[in-house]
């Protein structure tokens, strides 16, 4: 039996309209009715990018800044809806995007932890049972009592990494997230990734660190002005987005 | 090599069958929506002595200024049964309850862009969230009421029971309506100051603090008594302490207008998601 792709993106484009003199208010947009200005731009954040990734496989995605890699990201985590083209995504996915968005600065770790787990779309009794073995992960354990707001942004990074992989999951997208907490902690992470991967997950990683990229990638996706530009073995693609540089 | 079918699977071609779709969610999402009520009650009083207590005192302080202004200053107009601060407290409790129910939904989905831009979630559940709070505090408020009612001698009749029949209309309308203002809210960030004003009126349109007899033969009572926030009101005073059942006109006007604003909110703010969600 064939093994369905984790992940498989179709010819998806992102388009929004960004008004030229952007419209904030309700008064704007009615003096410029009335003057009947309809000026906006189409700005196209993705175009036509096709692509699959495979079971077990670790896909990287390069390309300057502004190129569409976070925006393609929120597409595959389901953000953002694709405005033509198809995205399907097989198996659970732990977005490791921006992490700790969820954490709230009055709320302890351990009610924080709880409610970012839920958020991630895992259920809150499950939660609970896990906080003390996420805690000692992150280190924090001493102060799981404690309001967040007087954490170290290292501490916040590493609890928010430490729930984001505390379950196994299918997919794994990695946004530069590797950056939190000090050489200990990083390493630690690296580790705890590479346990996850070896588990059979697939991931996605977008990152402008082309050294990691070609170590740890199989294929690599390079993207420029939300297309793509080449897609192939880590070493080729990296190769050319640096003699293009 | 065989994989199990995973249990979680996206396609962005599904079909979204709208209504559906968001009322299952609502379901799913049960438990973190529990969490989420929890976190936004507590989180105003974290850093406060009297704590979750403001909840309660707030609306006693709010009335008791009311009454002594009232009481002392303004006519207000036809004779009560009941004593005037019971009165004034079930009207100013209610239009509380849809004012702030309304204004908090409306910037519930802006208030949470931080976590909806950078993981998925079902927006409607943030509305939905925000809407039991208003509703949470409504409740708890009801206490400093029945205390009330007990110290003036009204008593708490027996139809208290049937105080859910408004207060869960009140939910669904409130979060019906935040809705519509939330998915309008991110393309104009005025629109939020807009409801705030003109919710703000919404004392001077159903008789809260003043009685419905001052407008006895004058062609304003018509606006009053065909607005739907009017027949909620009544309902809630006669089941609340009057002991009796409200008209039929009241009820049939309570229910279907929350279903139909919560249906039209919830289909309008999904249909207009995929253009709202890349301005958040």
């Amino acid at each position: 039996m064939e093994v369905a792709s984790p992940i498989e993106v179709s010819d998806v484009t992102l388009r929004y309209r960004l008004d030229r003199n952007r419209v904030g208010t309700v008064k704007e947009a009615a003096v410029r009715f009335v003057k009947r200005d309809h000026s906006y731009e189409s700005i196209l954040a993705l175009d036509g990018v096709t692509f699959t990734v495979s079971p077990g496989e670790i896909f990287g995605v390069i390309g300057p800044n502004g190129a569409g890699k976070s925006t393609l990201m929120k597409i595959i985590a389901r953000v953002l809806p694709p405005s033509s083209g198809r995205v399907i995504v097989r198996g659970s996915v732990a977005p490791m995007i921006e992490l700790g968005a969820g954490f709230n600065p009055e709320f302890t770790a351990r009610e924080n932890v709880i409610i970012y787990g839920a958020l991630l779309g895992r259920d809150p009794k499950f939660m609970r049972e896990r906080v003390d073995v996420i805690v000692e992960w992150a280190g924090v354990a001493d102060f799981v009592d404690i309001p967040v707001r007087t954490f170290s942004s290292g501490m916040k990074g590493r609890l928010a990494f430490s729930v984001a992989t505390d379950i196994e999951p299918d997919i794994l997208l990695v946004d530069e997230v590797l950056a939190v907490g000090d050489q200990a902690f990083r390493k630690k992470s690296e580790a705890r990734m590479n346990e996850l991967i070896s588990g059979g997950a697939s991931v996605v990683v977008v990152s402008h660190a082309l050294g990691l990229v070609r170590r740890i990638c199989a294929r690599v996706m390079w993207i420029d002005s939300g297309r793509v530009k080449m897609i192939g073995p880590a070493q080729e693609v990296v190769d050319a987005y640096e003699a293009s540089g | 090599m065989t994989v199990a079918q995973p249990t979680v699977y996206y396609d962005s071609d599904q079909n979204r069958r709208p209504l559906i779709t968001e009322f299952r969610n609502f379901w799913r999402y049960r438990g973190l929506i529990k969490l989420l009520v929890v976190r936004q009650l507590t989180v105003r009083y974290k850093r406060s002595v009297l704590g979750v207590w403001w909840t309660v005192l707030n609306p006693i302080l709010t009335i008791a200024v009311l009454w002594v202004i009232f009481s002392n200053f303004f006519g207000r107009g036809g004779t009560l049964d009941e004593p005037y601060i019971v009165y004034l407290s079930a009207g100013i409790l209610l239009s509380t309850y849809f004012v702030q129910g309304v204004n908090s939904t409306g910037a519930s989905i802006i208030n949470s862009r931080n976590i909806l831009v950078k993981m998925y979630l079902p927006p409607e559940i943030f509305a939905l969230v925000t809407a039991l709070a208003a509703a949470a505090n409504f409740i708890l408020s009801l206490v400093p009421l029945f205390l009330l009612q007990l110290l003036t001698g009204v008593g708490i009749p027996w139809t208290v029971i049937l105080v859910p029949l408004p207060l869960v209309t009140m939910l669904m309308f409130v979060t019906g309506i935040g809705l519509l203002i939330a998915s309008a809210a991110v393309y104009f960030r005025d629109v939020l100051d807009i409801t705030r004003v003109l919710t703000s009126l919404v004392n001077f349109l159903i008789p809260t603090f003043w009685t419905i007899g001052i407008l006895e033969g004058k062609s304003a009572l018509i606006l009053v008594e065909n607005n739907p926030v009017y027949s909620y009101l009544v309902s809630f005073r006669n089941l609340v302490y009057q002991g009796v059942i409200p008209e039929r006109r009241f009820l049939i006007m309570m229910v279907v207008s929350s279903v139909v604003a919560l249906m039209l909110g919830v289909y309008v703010f999904s249909r207009n998601w995929r253009r709202v969600v890349v301005r958040l």
